[in-house]
């Protein structure tokens, strides 16, 4: 297992965006899902997380909805609003430039 | 989301948010099963798993913080914490608490109290429908600023007006009011034209309004009674339209009700009875016989201005036309709602919000005193804080909500105080017959006691806040215990706040003080004449049966002999007014063989009929000639006496005995000769007169059914013979009303009672201001000492006296009383000489009223230091050097 990595404040925003925009999933599916695309590389902190949602729901970002999960749990699910996926947009070109500038400094270097 | 959905969003969450609390732990708990379930499938036993999973998860509480952050329900939250916090903060502080809301509630109920009265007297308009329309229409002579119309000119007025809008006049009389069959009542009474009410746009209660046609000789005995006669006098009974009733012995009929909105004591006076003006061809041709106040209701498309100058140019046209009465005269209009108090009085209703601002003044500085000496003391506790990285407006927060809701306690205390006042108020200016001026916690007081209290709040409670800011931090944990005696910034400021409560304190003492000198000096008055053991009331003969000068002049000899010939009277006399009241009879004369001044600029006396006992029954003395007598009847010759200053003014050096004299604008002049000269004599009450010289004719030459009854007792208390005169005048003819019988003293008294008011209401300012400010600088004495006692004690133990300390610290009080003193001393200057200017015909000795105002002012000071003072000296050395 590789080492776990923190995560870089303001990414997870993105990534709980990013997530989402390939269809509705619960907190709980959104920890797993992060991990599992990272190989668990990265570790979401429920702490920061369930704020993170909370806020992003009161932007105006995601919606949720209560639903039934596959084993008949009653679960909070998340999905993308029309104003989120433009947000996504946003920040997914924010995060290219500003990785791109990134590697551009640290290779140069 | 645009704005709405936004708002509807955030609206939604806030009401449901109780549901959203629960959804949120319910998802976190599935969040938690799940982890445990996987922790499970690692391997873990249940219990194990769930606790790693929790452990994973965190504090979930300080998580659901931050969330409820993130829904924006922090701030209420905040500010729900913090005033609980606050109220904890301060029950922790009883005697504090209790200080600062006791000084809030005063300040500020003083301020709510006197806002109270401003506003029922000067900003609410006249209860009449779009009042801004009505005029009062003056007649402006050299005599008299506001003098009356005669019914020619009234009638020729009302004639011409189509191009100003309506006119009403209207006539106030005394009569005398009766049952059938009952003993006569003194009633206020006027006759009105039959417009009158409609013009004001006032509804009748019950009845109706007068008719065409009720305003000739004959058909006019119709009346309109106001709410409270109807309820005083008929017991409110329901059949009253109908009902019949004498008025001056002729029989009338009830034809309608006022509201109760009518009259609000602001406009017309406690006024009972509302008859219409009828006149008879000579009447309506008289120009000479001013009573008639005219009234108007300003046509829409007509501006003030445009108003004003059509009245003018018509009155310059009367007087042009009928010079006799009108030369001289100009007429004007003057909006019917500034008409409720005079300039005077409007400089007297700033004064009394000033001064009840400075009683907030000195409150608030006493509260910042309090406010700050809390936050000096709290100074370690705010560096830490800072120093720990709390943020400004952290530290601020908690500050600002205890001065909030000190503000806020205060306030509402201030209510109940205002509420008192309002209850005394309105009790003291309530008249003899119920009328009263309806003071009320109306929407205008309450906001402005809501925001005196946010204001003081925000300002005194945010200054010392301020300053625990600035504290420098480093400092303040350096100073350790001593970082509690407060940098020299603090002293300063405590001290500019002292001395500023002893400015306004003097202000509003010497104010206060010279007004009960004043007052005093009115109601003791002996100017010209002597009310010690004197007995005076009001008689008003009705007409149906005194209908001509033989059968009052009969009833006036008949009534002296019964009264004279009552065991403990000296004398007595009948006047048409007493001589410590303003007398309104104004007359224009002629001098015989002098060259008549122009028209208009006649010698002008007010004039006092009276009868022959007159002098001596209320101690007016005759300077020189002779009194009237016995023998100046009806068919003698007419006489006059003059006042010393009529003598003076008309005939200079030369003895003004035997000059004739004749009332002027008749066309034959009567000629009478001046027998004697009287001594001056003042009201004692505010006299508004513009005219000094005073005139007498014997009663017996031009008699007056409404008479002022005089009677100085010897031997026995005045009090004493009241029943004994009401008696004998009943027993002379039951049908007559005798009002307001009672001691002269008492009848002064009586007439001066709003000036008693504006007293009462100055004095417990002065007493306020005067408590809070001892109060202020005994406070920051007592604490001076406490922060200094280290080195007062290192000075006890280097050899300095018990009295060297007690001196130092009364001196250092009487600093700063001397100096707030005078800065005070300016303001006291000031305000007496608005008093002195508002109330040009009381009589104030201000210069020695200042000094000793100011003398009290320092001695009360001293005394507030020296208490704690004498404490310092006793210091115990040993112990406050080792509690360092």
């Amino acid at each position: 297992m590789a080492e776990k990595l923190e995560l870089l404040s303001g990414t997870l925003d993105l990534l709980v965006l990013r997530v989402l925009n390939r269809g509705e999933l619960h907190g709980w599916g959104i920890t797993n899902r992060l991990e599992q695309l990272s190989k668990k590389a990265l570790q979401v902190d429920e702490g920061s997380l369930y704020p993170a949602l909370y806020r992003m729901e009161a932007k105006g970002w995601i919606e949720a909805a209560w639903k039934q999960t596959e084993n008949n749990r009653r679960a909070k699910y998340y999905t993308l609003t029309r104003t989120g996926r433009k947000q996504l947009e946003t920040e997914q070109k924010l995060w290219d430039r500003t990785s791109a500038i990134m590697a551009m400094v640290l290779d140069s270097a | 989301m645009n704005l709405f959905h936004r708002l509807a969003h955030y609206l939604g969450k806030l009401t449901r948010r109780r549901r959203a609390e629960a959804e949120m732990a319910e998802e976190m708990k599935f969040h938690l099963e799940q982890r445990a379930a996987d922790y499970a499938g690692d391997g873990l036993s249940a219990a194990e798993a769930r606790q790693a999973a929790r452990r994973r998860f965190g504090n979930a509480g300080a998580l659901q913080e931050q969330a409820r952050d993130a829904w924006g329900w922090g701030w209420l939250e905040r500010l729900g914490k913090d005033v609980h916090l606050a109220i904890r903060q301060l029950a922790r502080s009883p005697g504090f608490t209790f200080l600062s809301v006791l000084t809030l509630g005063l300040g500020i109920g003083a301020n709510t109290a006197t806002f109270s009265i401003v506003n029922a007297i000067m900003f609410k308009p006249l209860p009449y429908p779009d009042s801004g329309q009505l005029d009062r229409i003056d007649r402006v002579t050299s005599q008299n600023p506001q003098a009356r119309f005669s019914p020619a000119d009234w009638l020729e007025l009302q004639r011409n007006a189509d191009r100003y809008g309506e006119l009403a006049a209207y006539w106030v009389v005394d009569t005398s009011l009766a049952d059938p069959g009952q003993p006569a009542e003194f009633a206020r009474a006027s006759r009105i034209s039959p417009n009158f009410f409609a013009m004001l746009r006032v509804p009748l209660a019950q009845g109706r309004d007068f008719r065409a046609g009720e305003d000739v000789p004959g058909r006019d005995r119709v009346v309109i009674i106001s709410r409270l006669c109807w309820l005083n006098r008929f017991g409110g009974r329901a059949d009253i339209v109908g009902h019949r009733v004498r008025i001056d012995g002729e029989s009338h009929e009830i034809i309608g009700v006022l509201p109760a909105s009518f009259n609000d004591g602001r406009h017309l006076g406690p006024l009972e009875l509302f008859r219409p003006l009828a006149f008879d061809h000579a009447k309506a041709a008289d120009r000479r016989s001013t009573s008639l106040r005219v009234l108007g209701r300003r046509a829409p498309n007509i501006s003030p201005t445009e108003a004003s100058a059509f009245i003018a140019t018509l009155g310059a046209g009367l007087a042009q036309e009928f010079p006799e009465v009108n030369a001289g005269s100009t007429w004007r209009t003057v909006p019917l709602n500034r008409t409720v108090i005079d300039e005077n009085g409007r400089v007297m209703m700033s004064m009394l919000i000033a001064l009840s601002g400075f009683v907030l003044l000195i409150a608030c500085s006493n509260l910042a005193n309090l406010l700050l000496a809390r936050t000096i003391t709290r100074a370690r506790e705010f560096a830490l804080r800072s120093a720990l990285g709390a943020s400004r407006l952290q530290l601020l927060r908690p500050l600002i909500t205890e001065s909030l809701v000190l503000a806020l306690a205060g306030g509402a205390c201030a209510m109940l105080l205002a509420w008192w006042a309002m209850d005394y108020l309105t009790q003291r200016t309530t008249d003899d017959n119920g009328a009263k001026m309806l003071i009320s916690l109306d929407g205008r007081v309450l906001a402005w006691a809501f925001a005196a209290s946010l204001v003081t709040a925000m300002t005194f409670g945010l200054a010392p806040a301020l300053f625990a800011l600035r504290l420098n931090v480093n400092n303040t944990l350096k100073s350790g215990a001593r970082g509690a005696t407060g940098g020299r910034g603090h002293q300063r400021f405590r001290q500019i706040l002292i001395v500023g409560q002893f400015a306004l304190a003097l202000v509003l003492l010497a104010g206060a003080a010279l007004f009960v000198r004043g007052l005093d000096e009115l109601n003791s008055r002996r100017a010209g004449w002597d009310s010690e053991h004197l007995i005076t009331g009001s008689v008003v003969l009705p007409t149906a049966a005194y209908p001509d000068a033989d059968r009052i002049n009969g009833f006036h000899r008949l009534a002296l002999e019964r009264l004279q010939s009552l065991p403990g009277v000296a004398s007595a006399s009948v006047s048409t007014y007493t001589p410590f009241f303003q007398w309104f009879d104004v007359r224009k004369y002629v001098i015989q063989n002098r060259t008549a001044p122009p028209r208009g600029r006649e010698p002008a006396a007010v004039v006092n009929r009276v009868s022959a006992e007159y002098f001596a029954t209320v101690g007016t003395r005759i300077v020189s000639g002779r009194s009237f007598n016995e023998r100046d009847t009806a068919t003698s010759t007419k006489v006059f006496i003059v006042s010393q200053t009529t003598a003076t003014a008309w005939f200079g050096k030369e003895n003004p005995i035997g000059h004739r004299l004749a009332r002027s604008g008749t066309d034959e002049l009567a000629w009478g000769e001046i027998i004697g000269v009287a001594a001056d004599v003042k009201a004692a009450v505010d006299d508004s007169n513009v005219v000094k010289s005073q005139l007498y004719q014997p009663m017996a030459q031009e008699a007056n059914p409404r008479v002022e009854i005089a009677v100085r007792t010897a031997g026995v208390a005045p009090a004493a013979v009241l029943e004994s005169v009401r008696a004998a005048l009943t027993a002379l003819d039951p049908d007559l009303p005798v009002r307001s019988l009672q001691t002269a003293g008492a009848s002064i008294v009586r007439a001066n009672y709003q000036l008693a008011v504006l007293r009462d209401l100055l004095g417990t300012f002065a007493l306020l201001g005067l408590s809070l400010a001892s109060l202020g600088i005994y406070g920051v004495i007592t604490r001076t000492m406490a922060q200094r006692s280290g080195e007062f004690a290192i000075r006890v133990a280097l050899g300095a006296c018990v009295r060297d300390i007690t001196r130092l610290v009364l001196t250092s009080g009487a600093k700063l009383a001397l100096v707030g003193s005078t800065v005070g001393l300016v303001g006291a200057i000031g305000i007496s000489q608005l008093i002195i200017a508002a109330f040009p015909t009381m009589r104030f000795n201000s210069a020695p009223t200042i000094v000793g105002a100011t003398l009290l002012l320092i001695a009360i000071a001293l005394l507030a230091c020296w208490l704690p003072a004498r404490r310092a000296g006793k210091v115990d050395a040993m112990q406050a050097l080792r509690a360092e």
